[in-house]
């Protein structure tokens, strides 16, 4: 644990110095306050707009306040909600036991590799989401790096090149934006080194609960890793006032020497 | 189809033979980082005007955005030449660098630019990432927000704010800047600054510092050619501003790669200088 502190103290050095920029068009209550209850806001063609910079929800904060790299505990655990944790098959469990006494030493992020498509939406440092009618836009703080989902009605490739990010394409159900990804290639999506295959299949259901919170609901469809498929819900809170930083995870890296197992 | 590379289908094939050892350096820099760019996609781009065989009408004209003004989106790759020598279609006397410049250049040149940044894989910066071999995807602003450029290039991103906002003041330096927008007579115009004191504005190595300001015009001539203006101020560095003028073709039918520098890098290896 202390080193996995030791680690994230390295990468926050760059969040730390905030970007003061208040954010356009945010609904306030009749106090002036940002009413993040309000309903969710609409782009020009009618749909849900999930643009915004968003985090994962993390638990209330101690008497003394919080760090300023807060995680929600996906980013640990993405089972941490689900009751036995993720259904892995016994190899993918031997793996995991293997990377979480190794404190994590091998974890790809530590070289500077792309957190990916998992990933992208629990790493503690913010995302900001870009919606336009053709595609939405991740945008990572971490890395400053990206994923793209289609919504142009384009169908998912049929042998796409194994990536980290996969290809996603999206499709609306009501206000709920419906995406498909494949083309994923092996790698990690929690801190405990949960595994993701070349077989996994994820959807993702998008959905603006109001002005403040969005929901993604992640189903993993990946049987050469996991017994079934499992779903878990990753909250998403608003961020307001301040701007996506530049986190070069590369730029002057000490990471990668002080990562070693116990 | 698969992409096509500036009229060929096939990637740029570099002339070893003839090939001076800054250029060898940077065709062996590219082949090591660009594994995976060697896989490439075949996805029918939406949207695009097409002649009657099904080919995309590249010289169909210039599309305009839903308020008609210029349309930049798309895949674009920039020509050869531009990513080693941006300033290549000028004299040196045009590009008129203060003498500490000229020899931090020279210096670069002579050391064969064993210190270039983006071998440690660090983002290539403005203009250079617009001058990379590697495509690049523009994503219009929706809504009057923010317009994005997406790099295949390591796998980076700049904002462009499209809402009347002004550059920020005093931000924090960062390798891409902060980026501003407005059309202005037919183009998007793009003013960035904020960047880092030690910029290369190509793989030559020309300096940029913290004074650095970049503009760049992007004039879309049809629905496959753009041209970016790109003018150079930075008093610091230079007594005069420059402009150089980068053309780009639109990559249809493709889709971005990832392009991950640090996985298996070997550029350090060969940043060995002379």
């Amino acid at each position: 644990m202390r080193l996995l502190l030791a680690l994230l103290a390295c990468a926050t050095m760059l969040p730390a110095q905030w970007l003061n920029l208040p954010t356009r068009g945010v609904p306030r209550t009749k106090d002036g306050k940002p009413n993040l209850s309000a309903p969710a806001p609409r782009a020009a063609n009618g749909k849900p707009d999930f643009s915004g910079i968003w985090a994962l929800e993390h638990p209330p904060c101690p008497p003394e306040g919080c760090g300023d790299y807060l995680g929600g505990p996906e980013f640990l655990n993405m089972g941490v909600h689900l009751p036995g944790g993720l259904p892995y098959q016994p190899w993918a469990a031997e793996l995991v036991k293997k990377r979480s006494a190794d404190q994590g030493r091998d974890d790809p992020v530590a070289q500077c590799l792309p957190s990916g498509v998992v990933r992208i939406l629990t790493f503690p440092p913010p995302r900001k989401i870009v919606q336009t009618p053709e595609e939405i836009v991740i945008l990572s703080e971490r890395d400053v790096t990206f994923r793209q989902i289609h919504t142009d009605g384009r169908p998912l490739p049929v042998d796409p090149s194994p990536s980290f990010n996969g290809f996603s394409v999206g499709k609306w159900e009501g206000d709920t934006l419906v995406v498909q990804t494949i083309g994923l290639r092996d790698t990690w999506i929690d801190r405990n080194g949960s595994p993701i295959t070349e077989a996994a299949k994820l959807t993702e259901r998008f959905r603006r609960v109001n002005y403040g919170r969005l929901e993604i609901e992640l189903t993993v469809d990946d049987p050469k890793a996991y017994t079934k498929p499992w779903t878990v819900t990753l909250k998403q809170e608003i961020v307001l006032n301040t701007e996506l930083l530049d986190y070069y995870c590369n730029d002057n890296e000490k990471d990668a020497q002080h990562v070693s197992a116990k | 189809m698969g992409r096509t590379w500036w009229g060929s289908e096939k990637p740029p094939v570099y002339n070893f033979p003839r090939m001076k050892p800054t250029v060898l350096l940077w065709v062996i820099l590219l082949i090591a980082c660009g594994t995976l760019s060697a896989q490439w996609l075949k996805i029918p781009t939406p949207g695009i005007p097409r002649t009657p065989d099904g080919k995309p009408d590249l010289s169909a004209p210039a599309p305009k955005t839903a308020e008609g003004k210029p349309d930049v989106s798309g895949l674009w790759q920039p020509a050869p030449g531009y990513v080693e020598n941006v300033a290549k279609d000028l004299k040196p006397e045009d590009v008129p660098m203060r003498p500490w410049a000229q020899m931090l250049y020279q210096h670069r040149r002579d050391t064969l630019s064993k210190e270039d940044p983006t071998g440690w894989c660090n983002p290539g910066g403005v203009p250079r990432s617009d001058a990379v071999p590697y495509p690049f995807k523009i994503v219009p602003a929706a809504g009057g927000g923010e317009m994005m450029i997406l790099y295949e290039a390591v796998h980076s991103y700049r904002q462009v704010f499209m809402d009347g906002r002004a550059l920020p003041k005093d931000p924090n330096p960062n390798w891409l800047g902060y980026s501003v927008g407005r059309y202005e007579d037919g183009a998007l115009v793009v003013e960035s600054s904020g960047f880092v004191e030690n910029s290369w504005l190509d793989n030559g190595g020309h300096p940029g510092t913290e004074s650095l300001h970049v503009t760049e015009r992007f004039k879309r001539k049809d629905f496959g050619h753009m041209d970016i203006e790109v003018t150079i101020d930075d008093p610091k560095t230079y007594t005069k501003p420059w402009t150089v003028t980068i053309p780009l073709k639109l990559m249809p039918d493709t889709e971005l790669l990832e392009y991950i520098c640090t996985e298996n890098n070997k550029d350090l290896e060969h940043l060995v200088g002379k």
